[in-house]
């Protein structure tokens, strides 16, 4: 297999040509200065992306460099008569989503066939929601797939508990250097490697310039900090009726810590300890004074000023994506193709929800996610390939099938093919090449979100974490929002449970 | 055959035959044929009962961490833990809060649709079938319209009441403590009381008309007729119906999980959606296990009444 070697390195830009990116994007409204000035000092050594290496310019820079073949790299590692029949779950697209996602992730099935044409996939597609039950059911009674996609935040519990099989990057025809180290760090367990990264992310912030006027607010900036998220909440209820922010406190929904991780991270808490530089995830921050922080501003929004959806305690994003393009709410944190999701809403609205609609995507603007008294952060988003073990699967597995499959999911062309919209490919080769041009034409704010990434901080990667960010934070928002608890009561309930489950280990 | 002396009857002394009771063993000699053609059935039952079963009972005597998946036997730490814990009475008082309330007003609506169609008028047939929509109708997509309907946000309710001017803020249902459970439970009963209405209206057919006709000679009024010519014949049917209902309102699973997920903070969560927490998402198959069996003997429990419910009437078969 071609062995790709990321030519990101030259384009590593230096102090005085990074300033002056960085002066272009303060102008661009992109950046504040501090935030800018915290580029240069707030690398993120938990993810390896940083500033120098991975921003707007060197991004466009690099791609179209590059040209790949991945049918032949693909049989110099699996031979093309390999056969068998492997089965494959993962979080595919679902109605609301852009059509060309679907196009897309139908093209990679019917390519894989074309390239495999002895191998059959029988592909199943899962709702994000309940994925990660359905595997869990599965790999405990052996009838996992042969490979699962899976989001970032679970495989460590998978590996810990055997249910994923040890690989290496030679055997897919990667190395190291083609992966964000933090991503890699993702589907480490005990220093074995469990799986490959197939595409990493970080949200933005998401707003609507028409609400903000109405406001009286300025509608070409985000709210610099979350205090001013609060503020702007208010005033956009008090003045507007609308809601301010698109709250999300649903349970064990992966969206709930997407939204509130990085609150809690900017005010200087933490649920274990995985914002600090060393983390060890022996230890919970949640209820620090920082912690509980954090979980006020939640409160204030819900409880105090009442600014937010009140379904907020059942809502998903998906939910938000409805409020947005009714022009119910003004803020919320999302991916890139948040834009795309809202123009394919426009699109299938008629009469007056149709203008309306178009209103709403036409005043829709990017921005970075606001900071807290002590950080920026977002959450270092993502999915991992991964090869189920024998015994989760009940069966040998199909190893070669599954190498190629692995191998296809995670290579330059794939990994963001299969993410068009929503992510980044996590194979870095990826952004060298000519679809990764395309993209950057083609998606509105995609570089706000690239932007972000070297504000990402991973989940903690550990087996509990599943249940620590699905189960235990959304819990103590809900135990705080519903007045169940008193905000600092709610914080020291989820730090009993998490340190009830650290001490379990 | 046994023989015995019979109580006097009638004044009469005459020696009556009473079948002496058989044995498992006798009676499955004597009827081999009968038991080869059901067995199976009974094997399959054995396997698909009988197994998961004794294997439930047998984990819920151990702590399965969820990091390694290994059973380590830990006796009845599973069952003093589920049982000294707050939460397992919290959810015990909203089971109990949501099983008697979906159970009493499913009743009451039922037993008051199928009086009102009891007697002929134009249409009766149409109106039946319309009343048995919401039983017919699918639990999961019953779950998501209602979803749907109650939104506090962009729901039909709130939107209706706002536009009308009823209100000026939305009517908070699914997302309020104190509104979960009354919600979801009329939701319920409007699935469950087609059921009870069914049950009710043959029972109903079979109150003889000439009891009823002679209570109306008698003078009774329209209540006493029902109350006590109408309600003894519908006693079986009433207790079979309810606790049917009951048993069914115990295991409810769909209609909460999809519409509220037991929440908001938990103030929905029942026994069975809680089972399924602690199995599914905190992996601890053991603890789950044991709240399986405590709520498998309470089954058990109201399994022999519904039983001995059924068979109360019916003539003791033998050979």
């Amino acid at each position: 297999m071609t062995f790709y070697e990321p030519t990101r390195n030259p384009l590593i830009i230096n102090r005085r040509r990074l300033m002056g990116f960085l002066t272009g994007a303060v102008a661009a409204g992109i950046v504040t200065k501090s935030e800018a000035l915290a580029y240069l000092q707030d690398a993120s050594e938990k993810t390896g992306v940083t500033a120098e290496e991975w921003n707007p310019e060197t991004i466009n820079a690099l791609a179209g460099t590059r040209e790949v073949d991945t049918e032949a790299d693909l049989h110099a590692l699996v031979p093309e008569t390999t056969e068998g029949t492997i089965q494959y779950w993962n979080v595919g697209p679902t109605e609301p989503d852009p059509q060309i996602t679907k196009d897309l992730y139908q093209e990679f099935q019917d390519t894989f066939a074309r390239y495999y044409p002895n191998i059959t996939l029988e592909n199943q597609n899962v709702g994000y929601n309940d994925m990660l039950d359905k595997i869990r059911t599965a790999a405990a009674g052996g009838a996992a797939p042969d490979v699962a996609k899976m989001p970032i935040l679970w495989g460590v519990e998978f590996a810990a508990r055997g249910d994923t099989s040890e690989v290496t990057l030679e055997e897919f025809g990667w190395t190291a250097e083609q992966f964000w180290p933090g991503a890699l760090k993702s589907v480490t367990w005990d220093g074995k490697l469990y799986g490959v990264p197939t595409n990493n992310e970080t949200m933005a912030f998401i707003w609507n310039k028409q609400i903000f006027a109405d406001a009286g607010l300025d509608p070409e900036n985000a709210p610099a900090t979350w205090d001013d998220v609060v503020a702007y909440s208010n005033q956009i209820k008090q003045e507007t009726g609308k809601n301010g922010y698109g709250m999300v406190a649903k349970v064990n929904a992966g969206n709930t810590p997407f939204r509130f991780m990085p609150v809690m991270w900017a005010y200087g808490g933490s649920a274990l300890d995985e914002a600090v530089d060393e983390p060890t995830y022996e230890t919970t921050m949640i209820n620090s004074p920082e912690g509980i922080a954090a979980l006020q501003t939640y409160y204030d929004m819900y409880v105090r000023d009442a600014s937010v959806p009140t379904a907020a305690l059942t809502n998903t994003q998906t939910e938000n994506q409805d409020l947005f393009i009714a022009g119910e709410i003004a803020m919320m944190i999302s991916h890139p193709s948040e834009y795309v999701a809202m123009q394919g809403r426009a699109a299938a609205a008629t009469g007056a929800d149709k203008e309306r609609a178009d209103q709403i995507v036409a005043n829709m603007a990017y921005g970075l996610i606001p900071e807290g008294p002590v950080r920026r952060a977002v959450v270092f988003g993502g999915s991992n390939a991964h090869i189920m073990s024998d015994a989760a699967h009940g069966a040998p597995v199909n190893r070669d099938a599954a190498r190629a499959l692995v191998a296809m999911l995670t290579g330059p062309e794939w990994s963001l093919k299969n993410n068009w919209t929503d992510s980044n490919p996590a194979n870095l080769v990826g952004f060298e090449t000519k679809w990764m041009k395309q993209r950057l034409e083609e998606i509105a704010f995609l570089e706000v979100t690239t932007a972000m990434l070297p504000y990402g901080i991973p989940f903690p990667v550990v087996p509990e974490s599943p249940e620590v960010m699905n189960i235990i934070v959304p819990e103590m928002l809900q135990n705080a929002l519903t007045e169940t608890m008193t905000v600092e009561e709610a914080a020291n309930d989820a730090a009993d449970r998490i340190n009830a489950l650290i001490a379990s280990r | 055959m046994a023989i015995a002396e019979a109580p006097a009857l009638a004044g009469r002394r005459e020696p009556v035959a009473i079948p002496a009771r058989e044995t498992l063993g006798h009676r499955i000699t004597r009827h081999w044929a009968d038991y080869l053609y059901v067995l199976p059935a009974l094997l399959v039952m054995l396997i698909v009962i009988g197994y998961p079963l004794i294997y439930t009972v047998w984990l819920s005597f151990h702590a399965t961490p969820p990091r390694t998946g290994e059973w380590v036997f830990n006796g009845t730490q599973n069952y003093q833990d589920i049982l000294s814990g707050p939460r397992f009475w919290r959810v015990t008082m909203n089971t109990i809060y949501w099983t008697v309330g979906s159970t009493l007003f499913a009743f009451i609506l039922g037993l008051g649709a199928a009086l009102a169609l009891h007697n002929p008028f134009r249409g009766r047939g149409v109106v039946r079938a319309l009343l048995l929509i919401p039983w017919v109708v699918s639990a999961v997509a019953a779950a998501y319209v209602w979803r749907w309907i109650l939104h506090s946000d962009y729901g039909l309710v709130t939107g209706m009441l706002k536009s009308w001017g009823v209100i000026d803020r939305p009517l908070i249902l699914l997302d309020s403590k104190s509104y979960v459970m009354p919600t979801l439970i009329a939701v319920n009963v409007w699935k469950e009381f087609p059921f009870v209405m069914v049950m009710l209206t043959a029972g109903l057919q079979t109150v003889p008309e000439g009891l009823l006709r002679a209570a109306r000679i008698d003078g009774a009024s329209t209540w006493n007729q029902f109350w006590h010519v109408t309600v003894p014949h519908l006693r079986g049917v009433i207790l079979i119906t309810t606790l049917l209902l009951f048993v069914i309102n115990l295991n409810s699973f769909t209609l909460v999980w999809l519409m509220t997920g037991g929440g908001p903070a938990n103030a929905s969560q029942l026994w069975i959606t809680e089972i399924y927490n602690i199995a599914f998402r905190s992996l601890q198959f053991g603890m789950a296990s044991a709240f399986s069996v405590i709520l498998f003997i309470i089954m058990l429990a109201l399994g022999y009444f519904y039983v001995k419910a059924l068979t109360a009437n019916a003539p003791r078969r033998e050979g």
